[in-house]
């Protein structure tokens, strides 16, 4: 298929490659120029905007940090609705509130423009291995067409519901990884302080019920002490701000997930945001006087 | 006290005012007391009745009232509001001529009065977040804490205003910083009045006489005024606002997204948060706060 693709970063990046090494043909545009480098190199057509990006191909993606971004590269001057012809299909990968997706989709469909949320999980890795898992939002003859590229993309790939429902798989997502990461680095910096080993802990653990995927990869890198990102204490945090105030918005208590929210906070202020999650460790570490052992 | 009594000492001045509701009215009336030519706008117009029997001028927009006072003051709900009152269409902005001052009394994000401030700079209008503590009460008594963020001339200038309604009256720092201290107020109070929710509920748990723990606890190491105000609404099983809940709602929201703006931890505000998510749930936003209570009841 003929296929843009907006925003080449930490993940973009390798999401796109991997629609390339699929045999789509993609076009791409990114804010810094530097950053399309790996992906004109790989074959892709090189595009001055968004809006280009649109005219060039008839399903669009958009990977970008946040709400502000979404909304400039699609809706905005030289966006994507200013290239798209009718019937032109586009795909937000980002991790936005969903009340925003929605009305995105609503402001998007109103030029004739058919939007699909659809944020991922799998962090970076998940992105070069393509196997991420997608959370879909939005018209569902749309999602069939696009699936040969979320396929290309992903491994794990659902259509939740209509537009915005993406999102809102992305923040129960985002609460059970919050909180997970939270409750494992309790655990490990709890068995250290205890004088057990940590390494026999995370083995005996993940035999049990309180097995996760968390516990083992995130628990790994923590008694490693990898810190490197991976995924960012910093988009961690974003994504839980905009889990809290969803909440807030319908009413609904997150007691587990406001904790963790403060432990990211706390994260931001020691200037671990550019670490990974796993940094949590480190902070813990901080609140009890120290590594353990 | 007489008018010539209550008269300001720099003489009086052309004051505007919006915001009538539970705060706003008894503090317009003050103004008036204390001598100043009061004129007013209300969103409602019938909310201002009372004080346009009295002789007050209603105002047609925002924009004809700011250009016939030296200083404007609001007490509104929201952000949003403030801005669409200065800087929508009609608004204050305007009509504000320049040397004339913006005095918001509201609760509001402390990003957004800096960002009014700065608007207001450009066009030789002053700024004064001024936002209050006290509750409807204070506002009655003229006894309210003040908390001011803006330049030292600017709150000297409105200074003699602020006395006709409150106490106590303290420069904080630069614009913002008086919505800095109003959160810290906020935070403080909730997290009290969420303290004292759980001692009643332990106390009921047990089947001990509510009252009687409030009476002796009033007098020891745990007293305070949320203590006696919020503790005694809540062994009469009170909930009628006072101050509703949902504006303690809205205040922890603005206040939670700072937080986590500054990368500062703020973990039991961040509990107390999820309570009151709870309690706009249970469709008690309109009821008084004690009503957190009644969200430990289930």
């Amino acid at each position: 298929m003929d296929v843009g693709f907006i925003g080449l970063g930490l993940m973009g990046r390798p999401m796109a490659l991997n629609l390339l090494k699929a045999g789509h043909r993609v076009q791409v545009w990114s804010r810094r120029r530097e950053s399309m480098r790996p992906l004109l190199e790989a074959g892709a057509g090189d595009c001055a905007s968004a809006a280009e990006v649109a005219r060039r191909a008839a399903v669009t993606i958009s990977m970008v940090p946040d709400a502000p971004d979404v909304e400039q590269v699609t809706l905005g001057a030289e966006g994507v609705a200013d290239g798209a012809a009718p019937g032109h299909i586009h795909i937000d990968m980002s991790t936005i509130a969903p009340a925003v997706a929605q009305s995105i989709a609503e402001r998007l469909g109103a030029r004739g423009v058919i939007a699909l949320d659809a944020p991922v999980s799998g962090g970076e890795p998940g992105a070069i291995a393509g196997t991420l898992t997608i959370m879909v939002g939005g018209d569902a003859a749309a999602c069939v067409h696009v699936q040969p590229l979320f396929e290309a993309m992903g491994k794990s790939i659902t259509r939740i519901g209509e537009a915005g429902a993406g999102q809102v798989a992305k923040a129960c997502n985002q609460i059970v990884t919050g909180v997970g990461v939270a409750a494992v680095a309790e655990a490990l910096n709890f068995a250290a302080k205890s004088g057990a080993d940590g390494t026999k802990v995370r083995e005996a653990l993940l035999g049990g019920f309180a097995y996760s995927r968390i516990l083992e990869n995130h628990g790994q890198r923590m008694l490693e002490r990898n810190f490197r990102p991976g995924f960012k204490a910093w988009m961690h945090q974003k994504d839980l701000r905009i889990v809290m105030g969803e909440a807030h918005r319908l009413g609904v208590a997150l007691p587990a997930a406001a904790a963790a929210a403060q432990l990211f906070n706390g994260m931001i202020g020691c200037g671990m945001g550019e670490d990974d999650s796993v940094a949590m460790l480190k902070l813990l570490e901080r609140m009890s006087g120290g590594v353990g052992e | 006290m007489s008018v010539a009594e209550g008269r300001a000492e720099g003489g009086a001045m052309r004051v505007g005012f919006i915001g009538l509701g539970v705060m706003g009215e008894p503090m317009a009336h003050h103004l008036r007391a204390a001598g100043h030519e009061l004129a007013v706008w209300a969103r409602r117009p019938e909310s201002a009745a009372a004080l346009v029997a009295e002789g007050v001028a209603l105002c047609a927009t925002p924009s004809d009232l700011a250009a016939r006072s030296e200083v404007v003051i609001t007490i509104v709900t929201a952000s949003a509001d403030v801005e669409a009152l200065a800087f929508g269409v009609q608004g204050l902005a305007e009509g504000f001529a320049p040397g004339a001052v913006h005095v918001d009394m509201s609760t509001i994000a402390p990003a957004s009065a800096r960002a009014l401030a700065e608007r207001y700079a450009t066009r030789g209008v002053g700024w004064v977040d001024a936002p209050v503590s006290g509750g409807g009460q204070g506002a009655r008594a003229a006894t309210l804490a003040i908390m001011a963020g803006a330049e030292a001339a600017t709150l000297a200038r409105v200074r003699p205003l602020l006395e006709a309604l409150g106490k106590r009256i303290v420069h904080i720092g630069p614009p913002g910083a008086g919505q800095v201290a109003k959160a810290c107020n906020q935070m403080i109070m909730v997290s009290a009045i969420q303290a004292c929710a759980e001692a009643f509920r332990l106390a009921g748990a047990h089947g001990v006489d509510q009252a009687a723990v409030l009476c002796a606890l009033a007098g020891g190491s745990a007293g305070s005024r949320v203590l006696e105000v919020m503790g005694a609404k809540m062994v009469a099983r009170d909930f009628a606002a006072g101050v509703e809940a949902r504006l303690h709602h809205k205040d922890f929201a603005i206040l939670m997204e700072e937080a986590a703006r500054l990368g500062a931890p703020l973990p039991v505000a961040a509990q107390v948060w999820q309570q009151l998510d709870a309690l706009m749930g249970a469709g008690w936003g309109r009821d008084d706060t004690a009503s957190l209570l009644r969200v430990l009841e289930g």
